[in-house]
């Protein structure tokens, strides 16, 4: 557990945190959750790519989430393209959670249900 | 004799000389064949031209090599960039954000997308991949005698052996030099030199001059590496999208409607 959290802030770290959207004033970036979810939109758009999900909170409830990823051009350098998610796709997905409060985060990392991990471009 | 002859060979060896120094520069290249900047280049995603502080994490004034006068360092804190220590995205003065305005030069080439160099006899282009823009770069010619004032200014470049030595007048002053927010007036007059330091970096050195903004003229520099990998894409940015997110993620109501989804 120790050596992912480490690989992790190393691959933070190896990250230039562009100004932009998605910017330090906007997410806790020494936060991070992490959720069992549903896809239910995504958007290959600008200025950020955008993942809508559904999750289950700890009552059981579900609650909508959208989370913020990069760029397109910036996500395609890391393999993503615009038919990389699909709505109804179950995912575990990995992001920084807002400062302000709100079902928004900035994304870190997913794990589809076939086992593959796609990062942050 | 023998001195007749030893002078002979030292103006033979002088003629040669002339004549080489005449087809080759200091990289042993013909200057009939100028450097060949073409290509993708991808910077390092800085947020600061200050030398000293790339990352832009020093508070305005206090980077020690930007000589700042009372009207720009006055107008550097009255801002609200969305990167560095008072960094504040909701509420930004950015223009590039909060008007999805034109980056303009050279903040440009510090955005974290690719450019490319179109290098031809009489200019040299720069494409950028974000929103599609481009500058010339007109070589071996005047300035125009009025130049008009945009956003990327007016270019006109000579070479210097193995350097593009560049001199740019005519910008418009609303738009920043970098993502911190260093500003300029109009009368900004910038001197870039360009070099292909070896086959896969290419190094932009540049002056900024503009008086009433600086106290004297500063340097900064912006290091790119050659990107053999992709094509360059399509990433345009407007205020539609601007609202869009601002409604989405910051739950702000939109100034003007939206565009709605066809």
């Amino acid at each position: 557990m120790k050596a992912k959290v480490l690989a992790l802030g190393v691959l933070l770290m190896a990250v230039p945190l562009f100004a932009h959207h998605g910017g330090a004033s906007l997410y806790d970036m020494s936060k991070e959750v992490t959720l069992d979810a549903t896809v239910t939109e995504y958007q290959w758009t600008n200025p950020h790519v955008e993942i809508g999900l559904d999750a289950k909170d700890n009552k059981g409830k579900v609650r909508h989430w959208i989370i913020e990823a990069n760029s397109p051009p910036v996500m395609a350098n890391k393999g993503w393209n615009r038919k990389s998610l699909q709505p109804g796709e179950v995912i575990k997905i990995t992001f920084n959670p807002s400062q302000r409060g709100g079902s928004v985060g900035r994304f870190i990392k997913l794990v589809k249900a076939d086992g593959k991990e796609m990062l942050r471009g | 004799m023998r001195n007749r002859l030893r002078w002979s060979a030292v103006w033979l060896l002088g003629i040669l000389g002339f004549i080489s120094g005449c087809s080759a520069n200091k990289g042993g290249k013909p200057t009939s064949q100028v450097p060949d900047l073409s290509g993708i280049w991808l910077g390092k995603g800085i947020q600061s031209l200050s030398p000293s502080d790339p990352m832009g994490h020093k508070r305005p004034g206090t980077e020690g090599d930007i000589p700042y006068t009372p009207w720009s360092i006055a107008r550097m804190k009255a801002q609200r960039p969305a990167t560095g220590p008072d960094q504040d995205f909701a509420k930004t003065t950015d223009p590039a954000l909060r008007y999805a305005d034109p980056d303009g030069y050279p903040r440009a080439s510090i955005h974290p997308m690719r450019f490319k160099i179109v290098q031809t006899p009489d200019s040299i282009y720069q494409l950028w991949e974000y929103n599609k823009s481009w500058r010339q770069i007109a070589l071996n010619r005047p300035h125009s005698e009025v130049p008009d004032i945009s956003w990327f200014g007016e270019s006109v470049g000579k070479w210097e052996g193995d350097t593009l030595v560049v001199d740019s007048i005519g910008f418009k002053d609303s738009t920043w030099l970098d993502p911190i927010g260093h500003p300029h007036t109009e009368d900004l007059h910038m001197i870039e030199r360009i070099r292909r330091v070896d086959p896969e970096t290419l190094v932009f050195n540049f002056t900024f001059d503009d008086p009433k903004a600086y106290a004297k003229p500063w340097n900064g520099e912006l290091t790119f590496k050659l990107k053999t990998d992709g094509i360059m894409t399509e990433t345009i940015y407007t205020i539609s999208d601007e609202l869009s997110f601002r409604q989405r993620f910051l739950n702000e109501k939109p100034t003007i409607p939206i565009r709605p989804s066809p």
